[in-house]
């Protein structure tokens, strides 16, 4: 046995297309490897799908190597996280907290928000209250915003947590106490007026990052800008734990994001185990159950042959698709159904193309010997006739495999699939849904896309470099 | 009478008939045996010599029990073995055993000589591992497949035609069967090859003293190896005797013509024509009434010939015959 | 003047183990109708000769050198095109082993026995069904086998309408490889009975190959005994069955279990040799029981014993034995 898989390396390895399948299948894996070591197990539902996380991230923004391409310089988000304040000055009622931030901002658009998140704050007595400012290159300063913390309810005691599950996050750029700042700032330093309704519109961060000119634009103010935030506690014993400042780009990351903000990098990776866990999971269920049926059905004969073929022709007329329909609609969308569907619709191929096999080779000599020596059926079944079939059965799993991936990608594309988690035909989905061809979000559309094919293309390659093992008629000349 | 208790195998008016499908709705019968009884004595080798149609393949199928008949009996021993369910059959499938034809297809591909040669003892469950190891070891060296150790481990595409027909061979012997049906076991071998074949086998017969059916449809080799002849045509016996009768004063007419068609080297040969059967062979799935040959026999015929089966008959010390024309000179 | 002349013919075809010499310097003659008899055993290379012959050679051809030369023209020489159109099937024609498995099952064999004519192009369907007819009555068949199709045919009448299919373009040379092998005793006999009638009636010549030496005498006034890729022995029917020379033909013969006498059929121990890896000297002299000193280093080469019996063996130098 040793000698025979020895032998389908080497042939595999002869052919250009078993080399190139055998690198990009090897890549696949340590990348699948990968992405299970480092996510968490329950990341759709916990991560992918809780927009919470994402909030910082700019909607629909291309990746940010594209800016090396761009001929201006597109905004990259810049990300201010720290537990640790910058400077804390001690008084005799209350205690200053500085959080000072630097934003160097090069870029020659604005950022496409700013935002502020503080997490995990507690205090005994009067709740703190939190002042963000902004000081611009040109030296103006602009207090944007001020927060007072919620105060203690009836029935609590203290000390007093605040924010602790879930950080908060204010919006500065779309908060209306931020739009009226920007919009006395605007009228006190450049005299221009604009109401602060408009403000909003048209966004409050080209304001704060920009020079008004006499056409009513804003030039881009580029340079260094100092955030500061400001934190009075009112007791010794007050914390604050971790305040984050973000100055949302419009580019952002490896492979962008759509619009929820989501980072695709991060969704496209943890499509590459699904993919092959969908592609061989079902092609290797199914081929054992297809593999099985068909020896038992064609050595076996009689009433148990006709049965299995019946049950074999009555699932390969029942058309998929409308009761992947029905059941998604009464089950709800799983992974798990899906892939139960499509091993439940594909053994059928597959036994009766054994079954042929099976018939011819229990008419050869090798059947009746083993009968005459006395060995059971089983014996018979297992250890004579699928090892002839071995090769072919084989072939079949890994050409199968891409056939599932590529059935799972569709069905996520028809909107059939588990929105929960980012597969590769779910991420297409949900960018063609919102409209990702027309508005022209390439890099949301385009990589799911080719990441499938390249997957289904290294079975492929694979089935193909082992094609003279299972035909050796077509081995090649070394 | 002849003792019971040395008798291998008796078949017993075995009739063996299969259905076949003519078209949608017809089936015709195909009379593959129609009538068969003999007895092989232990220890002894028959030689069942016929040509394609004469149904000597089903008879050895028959006495392995690897077809029931449609009519008659099949004894082992005292066994009757006829209509037995295959579970009750294990126990004789180890006492009885076949070497088949076709080196090639006969042993598994994917299992190397040592396993090939095992299996009948896992089958049978006889023996730890280190006792079947052994018993491996003597039956390969039995076949003269020396040295062992080194081909243990080949795989069958590694061999001759001649050496997978030995590893047939000592698959078969390893179960120490007291008989043994081998189908033309050397007709897929070289010519030059093939005396090694039979030589071997025939030591290992005397040596182990089994009872053998040799199915061939070479007379020649039948009468080196056999201590009867049974001639089969369409599914009877026509003719038995020992070998030099048979062969150097046959009775039936087709026997006489069977003998005639065998090439002799002799240079001469190419001048003059062969009186052959003419004809084609019979097929089976035509109604017969009255003798097999009829239709071929160049005789002067009798009336029983067209309406009644001939039967065998003795007409010298051990030798019979089936023919109306011939039964009249007893001696 | 002969028909047919082989001179030095050689076929070598690469395979995943080397080169296999399969054919490695092969030389016969032929006269007009006259049978060669060709005899080997599996791996001789007595296929490979016939195709060689034939110029249907496989895709993987090494080396193929020699002069062919038919009623004194070298057929080496020609094209592939016009080896096609002057030589193959009407001049030289063949009956493959297993040929009665090569007839289409969709179309009347009467049909496939005129396919060639109708190529020619110089006939019309009526005169080459009118053909068609006669040869299969020639054959011994009833002429309306010519509307059968292949499976309601037996093995014998296959083979029959095959040696038909041959003779359809009268070519003067046919080449019969192991055209009974598949066929009983019986149906052996008639076809040879019918091959000898055609011999005497229809004066054409034939090359017969054979692993059965003893049934090449019912049809061959030549013998050739091959072994390895090389003739080893050579000579007329009569010199060959009367007094062999080649230790290999004489254990040959040995080996045919007869009817007629009573001695127990000899074998020879071992197996033929690898024809990728020829052995050093005479190649048959690791199974050879008369080998002696210069047999396993250098290869003898064809001694005459007497005008036309020729006999590679050292034993033969100035006819020792």
């Amino acid at each position: 046995m040793e000698e025979r898989t020895q032998n389908l390396f080497k042939e595999l390895l002869s052919s250009g297309s078993g080399k190139v399948g055998i690198a990009f299948i090897i890549a696949l894996i340590i990348i699948s490897l990968g992405v299970i070591i480092i996510y968490p197990p329950d990341f759709g539902l916990k991560y992918w799908s809780n927009p919470v996380l994402w909030a910082d991230n700019p909607r629909a923004a291309p990746p940010a190597w594209t800016n090396l391409f761009s001929s201006y310089n597109q905004a990259e988000t810049v990300i201010f996280e720290t537990n640790i304040p910058t400077e804390r000055i001690p008084g005799v009622s209350t205690t200053k907290v500085l959080y000072t931030f630097n934003l160097n901002h090069k870029a020659d658009e604005p950022p496409s928000f700013i935002s502020m998140t503080v997490g995990n704050i507690k205090y005994n007595n009067r709740p703190p209250v939190l002042i963000v400012n902004i000081e611009r290159p040109d030296g103006n300063k602009i207090e944007l915003y001020r927060l007072i913390v919620p105060g203690p309810l009836p029935n609590e005691v203290t000390p007093f947590a605040r924010f602790s599950e879930t950080p908060f996050r204010i919006q500065l750029s779309g908060n209306h106490e931020v739009v009226s700042a920007v919009s006395n700032f605007l009228k006190q330093e450049f005299d221009v007026s604009i109401s602060n309704q408009d403000l909003l519109l048209s966004g409050v961060d080209i304001a704060v990052f920009g020079t008004p000119q006499d056409d009513g634009k804003f030039d881009v103010l580029m340079g260094v800008y100092k955030i500061q935030v400001d934190a009075f506690l009112y007791n010794e014993d007050d914390s604050i734990g971790s305040v984050k400042f973000v100055a949302g780009g419009s580019v952002h990351g490896f492979m962008g994001t759509d619009t929820l903000g989501r980072d695709l990098s991060i969704g496209l990776l943890f499509g590459f185990p699904v993919a092959l866990f969908i592609g061989l999971v079902a092609s290797s269920i199914t081929t054992v159950i297809g593999t099985s049926l068909g020896i038992i059905s064609g050595y076996i004969g009689g009433k148990t042959d006709t049965s299995i073929q019946r049950a074999a022709d009555i699932f390969t007329n029942i058309p998929l698709l409308p009761i992947l329909i029905f059941l998604s609609f009464i089950v709800g969308p799983n992974l798990f159904i899906i892939i139960l569907i499509l091993i439940i619709f594909s053994w059928p191929g597959l036994t009766i193309l054994i079954r042929s096999m099976v018939l011819q080779i229990r008419s050869g000599q090798l059947v009746e010997s083993s009968i005459t020596l006395g060995a059971s059926r089983l014996r018979i079944m297992l250890r004579h006739i699928f090892p002839q079939t071995a090769p072919f059965v084989f072939a079949q799993m890994i050409f199968f495999t891409p056939s599932a991936i590529l059935a799972e990608a569709a069905l996520s594309f028809l909107g059939l699939g588990d929105p929960s988690l980012p597969t590769w035909g779910q991420i297409l989905e949900y960018g063609f849904r919102n409209g990702g061809i027309y508005v022209g979000y390439w890099w949301w559309i385009l990589p799911p896309g080719i990441l499938i094919v390249i997957t289904a293309m290294t079975f492929v390659l694979i089935a193909l470099g082992m094609e003279p093992i299972i035909n050796p008629r077509l081995k090649r000349g070394h | 009478m002849k003792e019971t208790r040395n008798r291998m195998i008796r078949l017993e008016d075995v009739k063996m008939y299969f259905q076949s499908r003519k078209g949608l709705f017809k089936t015709v019968e195909i009379k593959a045996i129609d009538g068969v009884s003999v007895e092989i004595d232990k220890g002894k080798t028959l030689a069942l010599v016929g040509e394609s149609g004469s149904g000597k393949t089903t008879l050895g199928r028959l006495t392995l029990r690897l077809l029931k008949p449609t009519a008659g009996h099949v004894f082992f021993e005292d066994l009757d073995i006829t209509d037995l369910e295959e579970v009750h059959l294990k126990s004789f499938r180890r006492r009885a055993q076949a070497i088949f034809q076709d080196p090639y297809s006969s042993i598994d591909p994917f299992m190397n000589v040592h396993q090939i040669v095992e299996e009948p003892l896992i089958i049978h469950r006889i023996g730890k591992k280190k006792e079947r190891n052994e018993m491996v070891h003597k039956a390969l060296e039995d076949v003269r497949l020396t040295p062992t150790q080194e081909f243990s481990n080949k795989y069958p595409h590694m061999l001759s035609g001649g050496q997978r027909q030995r590893v047939g061979i000592a698959r078969a012997l390893i179960l120490k069967p007291e008989y043994i049906v081998t189908d033309e076991p050397v007709s897929m071998i070289d010519a030059s090859s093939r005396a090694e074949i039979l030589h071997l086998m025939k030591n290992l017969q005397d040596k182990y003293r089994i009872t053998v059916l040799y199915i061939t449809h070479d007379i020649a080799t039948a009468k080196y190896f056999a201590d009867r002849i049974a001639v089969m045509y369409n599914g009877r016996i026509v003719e038995i005797g020992p070998p030099e009768k048979v062969v150097k004063e046959p009775i039936h007419p087709y026997t006489i013509k069977l003998l005639a068609a065998v090439p002799e080297p002799d240079p001469s040969n190419r001048f003059k024509e062969r009186g052959v059967v003419e004809g084609e062979p019979p097929n089976p799935a035509d109604i017969q009434w009255g003798c097999r040959f009829e239709s071929r026999c160049q005789l002067q015929k009798e009336d029983n010939c067209k309406s009644k089966q001939p039967t065998l008959v003795q007409i010298k010390p051990e030798h019979y015959v089936a023919c109306f024309l011939k039964d009249k000179d007893k001696s | 003047m002969k028909l047919l002349e082989v001179k030095n013919l050689k076929l070598y075809y690469q395979s995943t183990r080397g080169t296999v010499k399969a054919v490695d310097g092969i030389s016969l003659d032929l006269a007009k109708s006259e049978a060669l008899g060709i005899v080997g055993e599996s791996g001789s290379g007595k296929t490979s000769l016939s195709l060689a012959l034939m110029r249907v050679l496989p895709s993987n051809i090494d080396t193929n050198e020699g002069k062919v030369i038919l009623d004194g023209k070298d057929i080496t020489q020609l094209s592939e095109e016009e080896f096609r159109k002057e030589i193959r099937w009407n001049t030289i024609s063949m009956v493959f082993q297993g040929a009665m498995n090569s007839l289409n099952p969709v179309l009347k064999v009467g049909h496939q026995i005129a396919e060639p004519m109708l190529l020619e192009k110089t006939v019309n369907k009526k005169e080459a069904y009118k053909k068609s007819e006669d040869l299969l009555e020639m054959v011994g068949l009833p002429k309306e086998i010519f509307n059968r199709y292949a499976h309601e045919l037996s093995g014998g009448m296959k083979q029959r309408v095959m040696i038909a299919s041959a003779l359809i373009l009268n070519p003067k040379l046919v080449i019969l490889d192991e055209p009974t092998s598949a066929l009983d005793v019986s149906i052996q006999a008639q076809i040879m009975n019918l091959l000898k009638r055609f011999k005497k009636e229809l004066d054409i010549s034939m090359i017969f190959i054979t692993h059965d030496i003893a049934l090449s005498s019912d049809l061959c006034d030549k013998l050739a005994v091959l072994y390895a890729g090389e003739i080893i022995e050579k000579g007329t029917a009569e010199q060959m069955f009367g007094k062999p020379k080649h230790p290999y033909t004489q254990l040959l013969l040995a080996s045919i279990p007869g009817l007629k006498q009573d001695a127990s059929p000899k074998f020879i121990p071992g197996a033929p040799p690898d024809l990728t890896s020829p052995p050093t000297g005479c190649r048959f002299h690791a199974r050879c029981p008369y080998r002696f000193d210069p047999c396993d280093k250098k290869p003898p080469p064809a001694f005459k014993i007497e005008k036309d019996h020729l006999s590679r063996c050292w034993l033969n130098e100035g006819d020792k034995k």
